[in-house]
């Protein structure tokens, strides 16, 4: 009795405005077919890009968010874990997207089990994870250092830190693990050469190693004050410019590495940011991402005209752009509120791209720095590092 | 903090000659005693200038002249290097973790001047650890703050190490010394 009730009641509540509009519309909308998921394209377009959260609500549920900066309706096209304090990498050619991650077993608590989990990129479905040994993953606000391709992206290479520092070498490709080198004192992964890497250590030095085909380091070759860490420390995050990585210092130098041979080269002649008047007290690099490159190989960075000692992490109201090989900026851009984090696109007219600390995404035109739109605070909560589609 | 650095420096320099960086850094961990550090959440403080005291909360203070300012703000004079949740606001203090985490034995340290007795603490960053975000209280100063290259001096890094789990929940500031003259 109830459910005859419930039905006529149901029925009434249907029928009723559905006489009016029905002379007007002959046909029904179509059945739709369930159950349904959406597909990416195996191969993302260059106004694609990665953006990593870190969701500092909860870190241990972080994730990588595919986006299109294209469209302002609907921006985020997928997500894929990327669970406490993840790293993650993206081929265009293998069709694959790699998270370093850390689980346990009881979520905050239990067993440890660190691994590396492969996505398929057009399903964003893992298929396979690489379990890394040791319990020793480096966890870090996201730093692009930590997790790096080497020997032509059928290699990985992972940072550890227990405090002690190592870097584990896995094979992609063979889903295994290679070997796992101790370099006390250096941290970050930065690939030098076709298999190996060069890193930067607590002494100012860098020291550039070759794997052989085990993963085992075949040579080594250390330089000796490359960096002063007190004085003028660089950003950790580079931006490349084919083989050659720039570094940005907290003061606003440019430092040029070229990573194309087997040990890293630090270029000759350093650039600068300039400066500018109506700092407060300086105009100084500032935020998380702070230095990106576009394909004609000019340099923005990010910068806050309140420079002083400790805000290098506060974000910036303008991005500068600079040659670095004429050693000259090129442009000023002021920014839609303050930027954290940015990158530039590889589409035939580039777009710079600003992640705000409210987790706001803008987009600006990257040749003349006018705003283009923005895709609001639509796609990541904690958005800290950008992955820009080749 | 001029003087822990130059501590720290030669410890880096030492263990980068090839001494055994395990060990070494055991020794660092110990020498900080207790100092366990964390990292996380850049720009909450460009977010949120003014850190938990500008969200309604009643201020949380020592009751000593000498100890003064309001816990649960970003501009507490410990805070001058943190990153992360003030633990204060987490069922917690300014030097105790809350109950159900466990406080990481090692650290990274910052240097925070003091502006009652105008001197120079060393304070570390203990984190508490084992259960999720606290989510309450998000605090980000980076004075003297360098990147991973010399990670005792970066609070970027999860110092939750050495705990039985790494999930990190939030940060102390506690007084382990005064710094040595400049």
């Amino acid at each position: 009795m109830v459910m005859r009730l419930l039905v006529a009641a149901l029925a009434l509540s249907v029928a009723h405005p559905a006489q009016a509009a029905a002379a007007d519309y002959p046909k029904p909308l179509p059945e739709e077919p369930v159950p349904a998921t959406a597909l990416l394209p195996a191969v993302y377009p260059e106004s694609w890009i990665l953006v990593h959260d870190l969701h500092f609500g909860s870190i241990l549920d972080g994730r990588v968010d595919v986006v299109d900066t294209a469209s302002t309706a609907q921006p985020l096209k997928g997500i894929v874990r990327a669970a406490q304090f993840a790293s993650h990498l993206y081929s265009r050619d293998k069709h694959e997207i790699y998270t370093a991650e850390t689980f346990y077993s009881r979520l905050t608590r239990g067993e440890r089990t660190d691994a590396i989990t492969i996505w398929d990129t057009a399903t964003l479905q893992p298929k396979g994870e690489i379990v890394l040994p040791g319990g020793k993953r480096y966890q870090a606000v996201t730093y692009s250092g930590t997790f790096q391709f080497t020997n032509g992206e059928r290699w990985a290479l992972v940072s550890n830190f227990t405090p002690a520092q190592s870097v584990t070498v896995v094979d992609l490709d063979g889903r295994k693990v290679l070997n796992e080198i101790d370099l006390p004192g250096c941290t970050f992964i930065y690939p030098t050469g076709t298999r190996g890497f060069t890193t930067f250590c607590a002494d100012g030095s860098m020291t550039s190693l070759v794997l052989d085909a085990e993963g085992k380091v075949a040579s080594s070759k250390t330089v000796d004050g490359v960096q002063d860490i007190d004085k003028q420390p660089m950003f950790a995050m580079p931006a490349m410019v084919g083989k050659t990585a720039w570094f940005v210092t907290y003061y606003g130098q440019i430092h040029g590495f070229d990573l194309s041979g087997d040990t890293a080269k630090a270029l000759p002649n350093v650039a600068s940011v300039g400066t500018a008047e109506g700092g407060d007290p300086e105009w100084r690099p500032g935020g998380w991402q702070v230095i990106a490159s576009d394909p004609s190989g000019r340099l923005y960075v990010l910068m806050s005209p309140h420079g002083r000692e400790g805000s290098h992490k506060d974000g910036g109201s303008e991005v500068w752009v600079i040659d670095p090989v004429k050693n000259v900026r090129v442009m000023r851009i002021p920014l839609h509120g303050t930027g954290f984090s940015i990158a530039v696109t590889r589409e035939a007219a580039p777009h710079l791209i600003v992640a705000r600390p409210d987790g706001v995404i803008d987009v600006y035109d990257a040749a003349t720095g006018a705003f283009v739109h923005s895709l609001g605070a639509s796609v990541a909560v904690s958005p800290v590092t950008f992955t820009v589609v080749p | 903090m001029a003087g822990f650095d130059k501590i720290t420096e030669k410890l880096s320099r030492s263990v980068a000659r090839g001494t055994s960086r395990r060990s070494t850094l055991a020794w660092l961990g110990a020498a900080i005693t207790g100092a366990a550090a964390f990292p996380v959440l850049p720009v909450a403080r460009a977010a949120n200038p003014h850190g938990g005291g500008d969200s309604g909360r009643v201020p949380v203070t020592s009751g000593l002249e000498q100890d003064p300012g309001d816990r649960t703000s970003c501009d507490y004079w410990r805070y001058c290097a943190i990153d992360g949740y003030l633990c204060t606001c987490c069922g917690g203090s300014v030097s105790t973790c809350p109950p159900g985490t466990e406080m990481s034995p090692i650290t990274w340290i910052g240097t925070c001047t003091n502006p009652a007795d105008n001197r120079a603490y060393i304070i570390s960053y203990n984190d508490c650890c084992g259960t999720s975000d606290c989510g309450q209280c998000l605090c980000n100063r980076n004075e003297n703050d360098r990147p991973p290259v010399r990670p005792q001096s970066n609070n970027d890094t999860n110092w939750c190490l050495g705990t039985q789990s790494n999930v990190y929940n939030c940060s102390t500031a506690v007084i382990v010394g005064v710094a040595l003259e400049k």
